[in-house]
């Protein structure tokens, strides 16, 4: 996938973070409470940001690829 | 589950099942091609599913059904049930006067610039207070502001009802001094009773026709 192992790690980290955020994020829509909300956006907001991040710092640290 | 938040859901749970792929199975991001589908999955899909599903959220946040989740609030919740065309929530709801799916938050949001941000914030607070903090008995919960007749009239002002009204007119001041918030329709003795809980034991309710 990508030429360093170091951005690879990173990748794989923000697809695990996005992965859960949205799972958490699913989760939180079946129910309509409080707590819901408050997890949908503390947990799930949080784990997809940092996801987001991630990716970008993983895509910007990886060198140019020639296809 | 409403069908809009079905969608959304199935539409959250693709992203994740794709994202999941991608992870195990590393060499699918390998290429151009792979790496625009990354981008699609990685970064644009979730932003999309993040700001709808905080939408959904942030809609949700707006029921009477969500309101009247916490324990502390569900003696506010029968108040809308009492059978007495004086109280004023219960003729609201009852008469559906406000959306009744959206009843505590037509009246008890700010009709103003940012109005709706500042009760949600105050909805966080009380989220809070709820579950890390000792919450109030019902009866001794206070509203954050004296209630502004801006959100009275935000549905009466120009109704004929509240315009030609005959108490309204009685003297040629009362109305002006309404519109202007010099006196207040809920504690200036006219339309004061609002969630009277200290007699809901002995109140008669009205049986919903369900």
């Amino acid at each position: 996938m990508l030429s360093t192992s170091g951005s690879e790690k990173r990748l794989r980290f923000a697809g695990i973070c996005l992965a859960a955020g949205l799972l958490i994020e699913a989760l939180c829509l079946m129910w309509a409470t409080p707590i819901a909300f408050i997890v949908f956006v503390a947990i799930g907001g949080l784990l997809i940001f940092i996801g987001l991040v991630l990716y970008l710092h993983s895509q910007g640290s990886s060198p140019v690829a020639s296809d | 589950m409403p069908q809009a938040t079905g969608l959304i859901v199935c539409l959250v749970l693709f992203n994740a099942v794709v994202i999941a792929a991608m992870v195990a199975r590393p060499d699918l991001t390998a290429g151009r091609g792979g790496k625009i589908l990354a981008f699609i999955a990685m970064f644009c899909l979730p932003i999309f599913c993040g700001l709808l599903g905080f939408s959904r959220e942030m809609g949700r946040s707006k029921t009477t059904a969500f309101c009247l989740s916490c324990h502390t609030m569900q003696d506010y919740g029968k108040s809308l049930l009492v059978d007495d065309p004086t109280h004023l929530p219960a003729s609201h709801f009852q008469n559906r006067r406000v959306p009744t799916d959206e009843a505590c938050y037509s009246c008890h949001t700010q009709y103003a610039m940012f109005g709706g941000l500042k009760v949600k914030l105050y909805g966080l607070k009380h989220v809070f207070i709820y579950y890390l903090g000792t919450p109030p008995a019902p009866e001794n919960i206070k509203l954050y502001e004296p209630y502004s007749n801006r959100e009275c009239l935000h549905c009466h002002l120009g109704a004929r009802s509240f315009e030609e009204g005959v108490v309204h007119n009685a003297d040629p001041a009362t109305l002006p001094a309404i519109k202007a918030n010099q006196l207040s329709c809920l504690s200036s003795g006219c339309h004061d009773s609002a969630h009277d809980l200290a007699h809901l034991k002995e109140a008669k309710y009205w049986k919903r026709g369900t």
